[in-house]
């Protein structure tokens, strides 16, 4: 009885299994190409608040890549993106344009002249190494010393980067970025970016860091080596979370440090938790359900007038900030697991029901041994 | 061979373990007893690593394993279960033992077949998917166990396996620790209170009172030692 149960169980074709373990990548690459398509025939109002949505995916993706798999608090993605997003800029802009806003700059650097491309990377890889760097002795620290930690860290970078006038212009805005960043730029980033985190969360490594996510205990009783699996994932958040920064400034086309503190924090975080922080499926639709939110108050805040009557609302300012603490006030709450409760986008089980009746007679038949 | 050489720890000024001596071979079932307080957890988790000693030391086949990690000795084959289990409840009962298979070296696809193999080898086939919070107790236990076997143990320390199972349930396991030993040739060292499964699975005992040793020996030895009987019996009359 035992065996005919696992031999039905067991049985499943290799290939078919291994389409199905893609298809929560699909489904989130699915969404973010929806979303592209349906902005790309709206007005570009649309298409700007479409491109911003997709940079916060970026960045969530990022911050769920160590904090998902990892369970460990992390408040430091404000200033990766800082980070990428300056370097980036540093070596991308025209040197004609770095003479005037940073005339104190290093001649290297004043004369650095890279393409989008490159200039991404290495804002990516800049974020990724500082994660590397810090990493190595915070990687020990969870809970609410971790926490502690990486809001220092973020606290850090804010400050560094703001009085560090040459290399950033300091409390002035620095101008002149190339703005490459379209719709489809955004897009497909995205759509890279979840990517990698799904690549990522199947290692083993990962797998070993949600174990150690559980029970730190009973990790290191399988063998699990917490700090090192939390610094690889670290420096793959880092990274991706820099490339997010990029975004933001060759969208933007300018930046100013102050862009990168506790408001984009909360709001980073408060997406990851009300999405899900257990699954990239929660990230992706924490970023993009709270987006919505924010721009719908916004809205509202402006104040329009009502379709068909002439009554117009307009809210107290400030209500978009608070509706975000609610909302994240209310997830905690009430599902502390996030929309998602920590799953990811999959079909059903196709042999459910037969597989659900061998449980059921399994359990009967093993109970008693 | 595993082997601990005059052990002390401390915690704060009590003595948990005193000049505690054991060994531990490939290929037998050793019984760990003693009254509650005796300090046989200790002695599990100074195996294991997850305690350092204040004196003493421990050698695994010869070398000493000197202030190694806990994670380490999993790796090089000293496992040990947990009293309160301490399944990873949000991944599946698949995926608890693929944690350990990931880390004796095997891919993510490898690890999938192996856990499989092992589930089935514990009866627990069916339950490959099931989130590992979602279990009754027993089958927690012995995914516990599956858990430790996934490691590819030499030497596996169970610290209580037997804790709140039925009499029928203790006598199987009995079964399955001796099965294991066999199929995985790795020497088992034993918590247990159950005198009744002890002496019938155990081929020498080691007896802890208040962290010192009074007694070791074949069970049959054991039971008649002086020191044995006013401690532990004495202590919990039959």
């Amino acid at each position: 009885m035992a065996a005919s149960i696992s031999d039905r169980i067991g049985w499943r074709p290799a290939a078919r299994d291994g389409l199905r373990r893609l298809v929560p990548l699909a489904a989130l690459v699915g969404i973010v190409l929806t979303i592209v398509l349906l902005a790309g025939m709206g007005d570009i109002v649309l298409q700007r608040r479409v491109i911003f949505c997709l940079i916060h995916v970026v960045a969530v993706v990022g911050l769920y890549i160590f904090m998902g798999n990892s369970g460990v608090m992390n408040f430091s993605s404000a200033g990766f993106m800082a980070v990428g997003a300056y370097t980036s800029a540093l070596l991308t802009m025209a040197p004609g344009m770095k003479s005037t806003f940073l005339p104190d700059l290093p001649a290297w650097l004043a004369a650095a002249h890279l393409s989008p491309l490159w200039g991404a990377l290495a804002g990516g890889v800049m974020a990724g190494l500082m994660a590397l760097v810090i990493g190595i002795p915070i990687m020990r620290l969870s809970g609410i010393g971790a926490a502690i930690a990486t809001l220092s860290l973020m606290f850090i970078c804010y400050i560094v980067l703001g009085n560090w006038t040459a290399l950033t212009g300091g409390q002035q805005s620095l101008m002149g970025l190339p703005s490459y960043v379209g719709l489809w730029t955004a897009g497909l980033t995205a759509m890279v970016a979840i990517a990698v985190a799904f690549v990522y969360q199947e290692t083993r490594g990962a797998l070993a860091l949600r174990g150690s996510r559980e029970d730190e205990v009973a990790a290191r009783g399988s063998g699990v080596r917490i700090v090192r699996e939390r610094l690889a994932a670290f420096v793959v958040s880092g990274f991706v979370t820099g490339i997010a920064g990029v975004l933001y400034g060759h969208f933007l086309g300018t930046l100013r440090v102050e862009s990168f503190y506790l408001d984009l924090t909360f709001l980073l975080v408060t997406m990851l938790v009300v999405g899900g922080m257990r699954s990239l499926a929660g990230a992706v639709i924490g970023a993009i359900g709270i987006s919505i939110l924010t721009e719908l108050l916004r809205l509202v805040e402006v104040g329009f007038v009502l379709p068909g009557t002439s009554w117009s609302i307009a809210t107290p300012p400030g209500l978009g900030d608070v509706a975000l603490a609610a909302a994240m006030l209310l997830i905690i709450l009430f599902r502390p697991q996030g929309l998602t409760g920590g799953h990811e986008i999959e079909l059903p089980r196709s042999k459910t029901s037969t597989s659900g009746l061998a449980t059921t007679s399994g359990n009967t038949g093993t109970a008693n041994v | 061979m595993l082997r601990a050489t005059d052990i002390t720890v401390r915690f704060g000024g009590v003595r948990a373990i005193e000049n505690v001596s054991m060994a531990l071979q490939r290929t037998e079932i050793l019984g760990l007893i003693g009254p509650n307080g005796a300090g046989k957890t200790t002695m599990v988790n100074v195996l294991s690593g997850f305690q350092q000693p204040h004196q003493g030391s421990v050698t695994l086949a010869g070398e000493k394993t000197g202030p190694l990690r806990a994670d380490r000795l999993a790796r090089s084959g000293v496992v040990r279960t947990f009293q309160a289990v301490r399944l990873f409840p949000g991944l599946t009962v698949s995926e608890n033992l693929e944690v350990g298979l990931g880390s004796r070296g095997l891919g993510r696809a490898a690890a999938r077949r192996r856990a499989a193999e092992l589930l089935d080898y514990m009866g627990l086939a069916a339950r490959a998917h099931m989130p590992g919070n979602a279990l009754s107790y027993g089958e927690e236990r012995r995914v516990g166990i599956a858990r430790a076997l996934a490691l590819q143990p030499n030497f596996l320390l169970l610290d209580e396996p037997a804790a709140g199972l039925n009499i029928g349930e203790a006598e199987a396991l009995g079964d399955l620790i001796r099965r294991i030993r066999a199929d995985f040739g790795c020497g088992v060292l034993v918590i247990e209170h159950n005198m009744k499964l002890v002496m019938g699975l155990c081929e020498r005992l080691h007896v802890l009172a208040s962290g010192r040793t009074i007694a070791e020996g074949s069970p049959a030895d054991v039971f008649r030692d002086t020191a044995f009987r006013s401690a532990y019996l004495g202590a919990e009359p039959a």
